[in-house]
């Protein structure tokens, strides 16, 4: 008999969402997660309000995180990492790490959901000077900021008057390799300006961009609102570098609409950073044996019709592992990747 | 002699009263319906007859008020705003925008302060001006005049020697007049004067036109007093 159990590698939003599903769908569901909780980036990065309907981030994740943690189908492997996998479609076998030592687990089916990692500004974007200015901060600086409600300066610990956004930091540059968009940052430093101006009335707030991609309705939720309501300047044109000058920082760039060179002051520079896939990612494309693309991302195999298969039978992948997703994105491929894997078993088990 | 290389054609004033002047479009309540947000994609560009002509831009006039580019908005207010022929080819705009609005609410800023730009704009127009006021109707006959308008040609002369009779001519009665455009009421004339003040149409000419205000009092309160109305300019 074929193992009828689907290990699930990541605690993440994805992660939780393809436990439960499996889990729903009356299978076992082995979730196994690094840190000591669940809730993934949003999680650790301390996100203040989800895109695009603002609501609180840590709500929505215990939320989710209950309904794994209270489910009888669900087994927990957390302080827990895959080290190892052998085998085949419906009979895999799994080495967890913890603590406590190693242990061998049997799955039938496997769903990575290992995630993304933020862009880190540091690595060929000097020019933004993240490593050397304090008042550079990024998107998830700025996030963890919001949650505390204390958005100031860390050079001198003051509320800033300007502040403004770069947007596409590590992403759509041939130069850094990034070709792709990483979809998400429009929506998110939309949603974050929104967030400084509710919380500094005083504070102008600017977003320089190359094109504002807030496709479906997160132009009108986000996009519009930030614009009409909130009176957030979006500049359309990339600044070129950050400088300093005196205790301001100085964007250099252009007002491409206006047609003019802009060299203007800023109180907090916002490095609006993409994803790229996370070291578990990678770590487990190699322990499975997944093919992956040219961005290190796992690679899926089915195109536009199957976006959680992968190269190898009985793995499937979901979320930001296998390219740059929001979270609406994530949940709807980790439902879709717990039915494509529990549809496994049930081949296997029939085919036996 | 001092040679000016500013190229400034209006005075620089300090930016506490740019401010004012911005807040007092804002203010308008039109506003909310003629801004909300702009792409600066520039439909409204590609729409604008004038900007085919002019160094002008509906966009930039959209743009800056969404940015409240205090200082952009005080160049816009002296200078492009008399380029618009407030056609309103502009309201095609995705957001609902209308750039042709935002420059109705700002020439009249521009008029109610009077701006030099205000003034300059309407000097060309004194005569039109002091004719739509005290009759009622834009052009009249007797404004055609042989030296004023070479460009219609060498009849003009023999219409405007013999403009009464030519007018006669005309099958509608109504038409049958040199100083209005046509025939226009007692009673019309009287609301019409009315309007004016009410409004405060006569104050905005004192600020732009002194002159013409004095001259339009004087023709308006004579009239308004022989129909039975206390009536004073100033």
């Amino acid at each position: 008999m074929p193992e009828q159990s689907v290990l699930i590698v990541g605690g993440g939003p994805a992660g939780m969402e393809a436990a439960r599903g499996v889990a729903d769908l009356g299978y076992k569901a082995i979730l196994v997660e690094k840190r000591s909780r669940l809730g993934g980036t949003p999680d650790e990065a301390h996100y203040a309000a989800l895109t695009p309907d603002f609501r609180s981030a840590e709500e929505a994740m215990k939320e989710m995180a209950d309904a794994v943690q209270n489910h009888p189908n669900v087994e927990l492997h957390l302080n827990s990492t895959v080290t190892a996998a052998s085998g085949s479609v419906g009979d895999f076998e799994i080495t967890l790490k913890n603590a406590k030592g190693s242990e061998k687990v049997k799955a039938g089916a496997v769903i990575i959901a290992t995630g993304f990692t933020h862009f880190d500004p540091g690595r060929e974007t000097q020019q933004y000077g993240y490593y050397e200015f304090d008042d550079v901060i990024t998107l998830v600086d700025l996030e963890k900021m919001l949650k505390a409600h204390k958005v100031v300066r860390p050079s001198n610990g003051q509320p800033p008057k300007r502040l403004c956004f770069i947007q596409c930091v590590g992403s759509r540059d041939r130069q850094i390799g990034n070709e792709y968009c990483s979809k998400v940052c429009c929506g998110i430093a939309s949603k974050e300006a929104i967030e400084v101006r509710q919380q500094l009335p005083d504070c102008k707030v600017f977003i320089f961009y190359i094109d504002m991609r807030m496709y479906g309705y997160w132009e009108s939720q986000i996009y519009w609102p930030a614009q009409e309501k909130y009176k957030v300047n979006y500049i359309k044109g990339i600044a070129t570098e950050v400088l300093k000058k005196g205790d301001q920082l100085i964007v250099r760039g252009e007002d491409a609409t206006f047609g003019r060179p802009m060299e203007v002051p800023m109180d907090i520079v916002v490095l609006s950073v993409g994803m790229e896939p996370s070291a578990g990612t990678k770590e487990m494309a190699k322990i499975f044996g997944l093919e992956t693309n040219k961005y290190n991302f796992i690679e899926t195999i089915g195109g536009a019709l199957n976006t959680v298969t992968t190269s190898k039978e009985g793995v499937f992948a979901c979320g930001a592992c296998t390219g740059p997703a929001d979270l609406e994105d994530s949940i709807s491929s980790a439902s879709a990747a717990a039915l494509k894997a529990v549809s496994i078993l049930r081949k296997t088990a029939q085919a036996a | 002699m001092a040679l000016d290389l500013s190229l400034n054609r209006y005075a620089d004033v300090p930016y506490e009263e740019k401010e004012r002047l911005f807040n007092e479009v804002k203010q308008d309540m039109r506003y909310e319906e003629y801004l909300y947000g702009c792409y600066e994609c520039g439909i409204c560009v590609a729409a604008c007859p004038s900007a085919r002509f002019y160094d002008f831009s509906p966009r930039k006039i959209a743009q800056t008020m969404a940015r409240e580019d205090v200082e952009t908005f005080y160049i816009l207010l002296n200078d492009s705003i008399w380029d618009c022929s407030q056609c309103f080819s502009c309201d095609r705009c995705p957001r609902q925008n209308s750039p042709g609005g935002i420059i109705t609410l700002m020439r009249e800023v521009a008029v109610k302060n009077g701006l030099a730009s205000a003034q300059q704009a309407l000097e060309g127009y004194g005569r039109i001006v002091y004719k739509i006021m005290s009759t009622g109707t834009q052009v009249s006959p007797d404004m055609l005049q042989p030296n004023a308008f070479p460009d219609w040609g060498p009849h003009v002369k023999e219409i405007s020697d013999n403009l009464d009779l030519w007018r006669k001519a005309l099958p509608p009665e109504t038409l049958h007049t040199t100083e209005t455009g046509w025939q226009v009421s007692d009673k019309t004339i009287i609301e019409l004067y009315l309007i004016w003040h009410y409004t405060g149409v006569m104050d905005m000419i004192k600020e732009v036109d002194e002159g013409l205000f004095m001259i339009l009092a004087d023709v308006m309160e004579e009239r308004l007093e022989e129909e039975g109305y206390d009536v004073t300019f100033d």
